[in-house]
């Protein structure tokens, strides 16, 4: 159960060598995460350096924002999938969900509810659907892959029964602005990207309720004995989460004029992906928003590279399989264990 | 000196089976009390009931005088009951620190952490406890086993704990280890912590212990001062060798 390369013995070596010095990259370099960030950091400039040589045009600013905008959509849901998966979760739906915000916002704005209203509107069904993961999962105690991928079905069928599969289009008006405008130069899905992320970090690294996601997810019995409602905020986690999606598929819906029913389908497993490259365990407990941010920042840098340099495009996601696979093993192999 | 915790005539069922019938308990601070017994004789019942996880049918509680009604184990945990867990219960991948404060964290403006605090307050508690750690903030995955079970001996006193009830606490530890957890068992004491210790382990329980109950199906069978018995003795009553009527045919 115990898994870590750095024996009792050598923790008190370090204590009694270096009592006060230094304690605070010591502390950072024992824990076994941390490695994981600083190998997606050299991977990421390693990267950055063969597609700046590769194509003049990659290391412009455009480019960048054109990056940044291009990962904000999937890396706001992989901000959730993040919190979620902390707390020892799954939610394979949240896709799904943002499928279905976009397609419920566009039906409200189509029927001549105001653009506000109608977003609002979304985030709250978002919230319900997220409620009903959160139900199924704390109340009639399912696991969680297997609820969400039930849920997975049922939102993303309820996405094509809005409008009998065909997609909305709703044209570029005040609301394209969410996904298409700009704000002091930079793309507002980006703002909102790293908003969202900034405040989700905080969230988890300073508040209380951040302190017990990764205890739940560590231990969610020893958590239950010390009389945290476990159960309780499992639940809101996934509303949360849901909502979080519901935006990401209104910055969608807007980016693309259209809402369609099958928006981000599939979108599921590369966000996972994601998630996991920066460190995330699935076992739940560990991990930051910041091994998130860099796995989704890597992802999308090699996406982009890959297209400048003129690859085929079907190469990103053999080039997405094959880091995530080096990636974890190299983590196992660092842990000196894994799957048996 | 007053009882910290007294328990009358307490009975628990499940269906049919008697897990516990009548049994009555004083505990005094600063006392150890052993509670040995077969397994199936009602000591995991026992130490439920006191730890707030089941509810007695029957029977009445006093901690410290008055009468109480533990419906939850943080009920129990809020007025001083607190249970250090044999499968530990910690949290591997969190801080010493956030573990012993866990659920009771010090706070800033209600809902932030206030981790400086939190680290300061959980090295004096180490400190007065005189467990030696490498630091608050390393996680407890790294710690050894005697460390991981201090550890949540620390936090049960930090949650304000003044009955401690240890299930085998040195079930999976060393040797030396297991001679670690016992120094802090007896500091604790002479802190006036009441512990009950629910153990396998015969070998120096005559030691460790000042006073040791024995639970046979579920009855107090014996009620015995470590200092006046014997192994032996303790055997006997466990395995029903001894028994109320011929106990004095029995060499002790």
């Amino acid at each position: 159960m115990i898994k870590s390369t750095v024996t009792q013995e050598e923790v008190q070596a370090l204590a009694q060598a270096a009592p006060k010095k230094d304690g605070r990259i010591r502390t950072f370099l024992k824990r076994q995460y941390n490695w994981n960030i600083i190998g997606l950091f050299i991977t990421l400039i390693v990267v950055m350096v063969i597609f700046s040589i590769a194509s003049p045009y990659f290391m412009t600013i455009k480019n960048w924002l054109n990056i940044g905008q291009a990962i904000s959509i999937r890396g706001i849901i992989a901000i959730g999938m993040t919190i979620v998966l902390i707390t020892g979760g799954l939610d394979l739906s949240i896709a799904a969900v943002a499928a279905v915000t976009g397609m419920a916002a566009a039906s409200l704005i189509k029927a001549d509810v105001s653009g506000g209203s109608s977003a609002l509107l979304a985030l709250v069904l978002a919230g319900g659907l997220g409620a009903i993961n959160g139900a199924i999962i704390v109340r009639f105690r399912i696991n969680p892959i297997i609820a969400t991928l039930g849920t997975l079905l049922l939102f993303r069928g309820l996405a094509y029964v809005v409008s009998a599969g065909n997609n909305i289009v709703i044209g570029v008006n005040t609301w394209s602005f969410l996904g298409r405008g700009f704000l002091v130069g930079i793309p507002v899905s980006l703002i909102v990207y790293l908003v969202l992320l900034v405040l989700a970090y905080l969230f988890l690294r300073y508040t209380i309720t951040g302190n017990y996601i990764y205890a739940i997810g560590g231990n969610s019995e020893a958590c239950r004995n010390s009389g945290i409602k476990v159960d309780r905020l499992r639940f809101w986690i996934y509303v949360f989460v849901a909502m979080l999606s519901g935006i990401a598929g209104l910055i969608l819906m807007s980016q693309a004029g259209t809402a369609t029913p099958i928006a981000l389908s599939g979108a599921e497993l590369d966000i996972i992906a994601a998630v996991l490259l920066g460190g995330i365990s699935l076992s739940g407990g560990r991990g930051s928003l910041l091994g998130t941010f860099l796995g989704s920042l890597l992802i999308g840098v090699i996406n982009n590279g890959l297209i400048l340099t003129q690859v085929q495009i079907y190469w990103q996601m053999v080039a997405r399989g094959v880091l995530l696979i080096i990636a974890v093993t190299l983590d196992s192999f660092r842990r000196g264990g894994g799957y048996r | 000196m007053q009882p910290i915790l007294t328990m009358q005539e307490v009975s628990k069922s499940f269906g049919h089976v008697e897990a516990l019938k009548n049994v009555s308990l004083d505990i005094y601070p600063g006392e150890i009390l052993g509670l040995l017994g077969d397994n199936g004789a009602g000591k995991s019942t026992l130490i439920k009931i006191i730890s707030g996880v089941y509810r007695a049918d029957q029977g009445k509680f006093t901690y410290q005088g008055d009468e109480v009604h533990l419906a939850s184990p943080s009920e129990a945990q809020r007025i001083g009951i607190a249970t250090v867990y044999q499968d530990l219960s910690l949290v591997d991948t969190r801080p010493v620190a956030n573990n012993i404060f866990l659920g009771r964290e010090p706070r800033r403006w209600r809902f932030l952490l206030n981790r400086k605090k939190m680290e300061k307050d959980a090295a004096e508690i180490l400190e007065r406890l005189k467990i030696r750690l490498p630091s608050v903030s390393v996680d407890v995955e790294v710690l050894s086993g005697g460390q991981r079970q201090a550890v949540a001996i620390a936090r049960a006193i930090a949650q304000g704990g003044s009955v401690l009830l240890l299930d085998e606490p040195w079930a999976a530890l060393g040797v030396e280890q297991t001679h670690q957890v016992r120094d802090l068992m007896k500091d604790l004491r002479s802190h006036g912590v009441a512990m009950i210790l629910i153990t396998h382990d015969l070998s120096d329980i005559l030691s460790i212990t000042d006073k040791i109950a024995i639970l046979r199906h579920g009855r107090l069978v014996a009620f015995l001062n470590s200092k006046e018995t014997s192994v032996n003795e303790i055997i006997g009553w466990i395995t029903g060798a001894l028994k109320a009527s011929t106990q004095e045919a029995l060499p002790a």
